[in-house]
């Protein structure tokens, strides 16, 4: 098995799927010859042509518009949005049409397209270019919201996303994209709205998503030295989200910690929280913990930026906390 | 300019009046409280929607804007199933989901009109890149009035457009008045093609209250789309009777020059008349028709039973049900 980047695996899946399926497209700004911004179209205007690697101007509700239109006559386009904090720009697109058009014509028409973005903060990137974004989603019926955190995942779930038949918000976190890992050659899924035990432990579980992972992981890892068994669980899908593998955890743990790096109010901790209450309540031994972000936007100076959102430490006074250290 | 046919002529004249008709029995069905929701009519503005269906083919892309009811039965859809559906029936053809600003028929290749006024302007672009790429030669048509020049939709899918010599034809109606905003108030020019023409797509001006103007104007956008020449714009200046929320606001001057000296129906028919087309009776006969077509539709609406609860829930994804009140 080959050990690739994100990057990599994710323009592995394109190139996969393009070739497969003569429907399959990309659009989006800067993705033709030069690959896109952080590469994940890179080869592909070469081996496809400009045709099907299309690249736009700074029309972000054109991208989603075309991308939506397009599939309402059988076309499976992939838009990117170099990076998640423009989507306000296209905000209608997704929110009133793409996650739409299904339920509002009553089944006559469908939306299969996948708006692959780049988030998340940590790299000094100020305020218009390091959000989480999936808050401002997550009140939106028909949308479906994916979130890769290695190789592996990414590229299944890039191709499971692809042939999926509903509009699908796919995030790719910056922090995570030179990252490696063993990725099968070929084409394979990973299921959509199935999240992952990525640790199994017996005394509190400790739900994740992208980055978050590796700050619970090595939080599990420190803690397991002072008696404290983690549970680490990978939504994956972050909207809907899997509630059956978080609260069979909870049930068999007892205690939960939702860590996530958007602001906490009114987010995806906020739902996970609401939900492992009204579902798991007797099972609780402590209340839900939810370890996320500041209300803040995201500051310029890396120090500053630093300190307002959840890492490895944050995460390991949380476990404590709920754990009754 | 293509030449009309006396039978065209007259096969426009009464789609004018079924247009004019529909228009008038939804308007006093929703003043009796019958029509749910909010409600916009296209009074006025029959000639230009006359024009419009009589240029496109059944496989053509229409997204008829929130005056456009007589569009959608014009393109195909049977009239009962689109008054249903403005009743909020299970019959309507998106089963009561819908409503005035959401019908579409796939089957007509309607992709539905729009809430948000203007934005599904790039889905009608996006609907044009999908048949180019699969070497289609259908048209996408898109209805938008005056008052969406201002959106940034109309500009982007304007710019893409003509850069991807995209099918779209983009089809304004200019009535005037973005609500109760004149259009010259709030955009640089009085004349929306201007916009057009500095995106290099070929843009005409039509007076949209004369019936054959318009459908030769519609006639060459139409054959220059079809062609693969890319995208086209006619502006179709016309104005609707219907007031805004508290009633009138227009100089009475105005009111009475479209409602009466400039009328698109009685100019048709003074037409006619002088061309000898038809007699005094036999146009009479066809407003009736007309009329009583359209009262059937009412009546079936009316008699239509309301939706079953379970669509409330359904079709919000593909592969899996979302949880209801019983669940």
């Amino acid at each position: 098995m080959a050990v690739i980047t994100t990057v990599q695996a994710l323009n592995d899946a394109l190139g996969l799927m393009m070739a497969e399926d003569q429907r399959v497209y990309c659009l989006g700004e800067d993705i033709g010859k030069m690959g896109g911004d952080f590469g994940v179209t890179r080869g592909l205007y070469d081996e496809f042509g400009g045709e099907r690697v299309r690249d736009t101007p700074l029309s972000e509700a054109a991208i989603i518009g075309a991308a939506v239109g397009s599939a309402m006559v059988g076309m499976r386009p992939v838009a990117e949005i170099m990076f998640a904090d423009f989507i306000g720009t296209c905000y209608d697109q997704v929110v009133n049409n793409a996650a739409k058009v299904h339920y509002m014509f009553d089944g006559q028409f469908r939306a299969p397209i996948v708006i692959r973005t780049a988030c998340g903060g940590g790299f000094g990137g100020g305020p218009h270019h390091s959000q989480q974004i999936e808050g401002w989603f997550m009140n939106v019926p028909g949308l479906v919201i994916v979130a890769p955190s290695n190789p592996h995942d990414a590229k299944g779930l890039l191709i499971a996303s692809i042939e999926d038949d509903n509009p699908i918000l796919f995030l790719e976190h910056k922090a995570l994209y030179r990252q490696k890992g063993e990725v099968p050659e070929g084409k394979y899924t990973v299921p959509l709205r199935k999240a992952k035990v990525v640790r199994p432990g017996k005394d509190i579980t400790v739900v994740t998503s992208m980055k978050t992972l590796y700050d619970a992981m090595a939080a599990a890892n420190e803690l397991e030295a002072e008696g404290i068994s983690v549970e680490v669980i990978d939504l994956r899908t972050l909207r809907p989200w899997d509630h059956q593998t978080v609260l069979e955890s909870v049930a068999r743990t007892g205690r939960a910690i939702v860590v996530n790096e958007a602001p906490k109010i009114g987010g995806l901790a906020a739902d996970v929280s609401a939900v492992i209450s009204e579902e798991a309540f007797s099972y609780l031994k402590a209340p839900v913990m939810r370890v996320c972000g500041l209300d803040t936007p995201i500051p310029f100076s890396l120090p500053l930026e630093k300190l307002i959102l959840p890492d490895k430490d944050r995460v390991k006074q949380g476990i404590l906390k709920v754990c009754g250290k | 300019m293509p030449e009309v046919s006396p039978d065209q002529y007259l096969a426009l004249f009464r789609d004018m009046w079924r247009v004019r008709k529909f228009e008038q029995a939804l308007e006093r069905e929703f003043k009796r409280g019958k029509v749910p929701g909010m409600l916009h009519v296209g009074l006025g503005q029959e000639a230009t929607l006359a024009a419009i269906a009589h240029s496109l083919r059944k496989e053509d892309g229409i997204f008829p804007d929130h005056r456009c009811h007589g569009l959608l039965f014009l393109k195909g859809t049977p009239g009962k199933k689109i008054m249903a559906e403005l009743f909020g029936r299970a019959t309507g053809i998106c089963s009561g989901k819908g409503g005035s600003l959401h019908s579409a028929d796939a089957s007509v290749n309607n992709f539905g009109d729009n809430g948000v006024q203007g934005s599904y302007m790039v889905t009608a672009l996006g609907v044009a890149l999908g048949w180019k790429m699969q070497g289609k030669n259908n048209v996408s048509a898109v209805v938008v009035g005056d008052g969406t020049s201002g959106r940034g939709e109309w500009h982007e899918s304007m710019n893409l457009a003509s850069v991807w010599k995209a099918p779209v034809f983009f089809i304004c109606v200019n009535n005037g008045y973005a609500i109760s905003t004149p259009v010259g108030f709030s955009h640089a020019t009085e004349d929306l093609v201007d916009f057009a023409k500095s995106y290099k797509i070929p843009a005409v001006q039509v007076d949209g209250n004369d019936v054959l103007a318009s459908f030769q104007a519609t006639q060459e956008a139409v054959a220059h789309i079809r062609a693969g020449k890319g995208p086209y714009f006619v502006e179709y200046k016309t104005w609707r009777w219907q007031g805004m929320f508290s009633g009138e606001f227009r100089p009475a001057e105005e009111v009475k020059y479209y409602k009466e000296d400039h009328e698109p129906i009685a100019l048709a028919k003074a037409d006619l008349l002088k061309k000898g087309i038809a007699s005094p009776e036999q146009l009479d006969a066809i407003e009736k028709e007309a009329e009583a077509e359209i009262e059937e539709w009412v009546s079936y609406a009316q008699n239509s039973p309301l939706p079953d609860p379970a669509k409330a829930t359904a079709n919000v994804y593909i592969g899996w049900e979302v949880e209801s009140w019983q669940s």
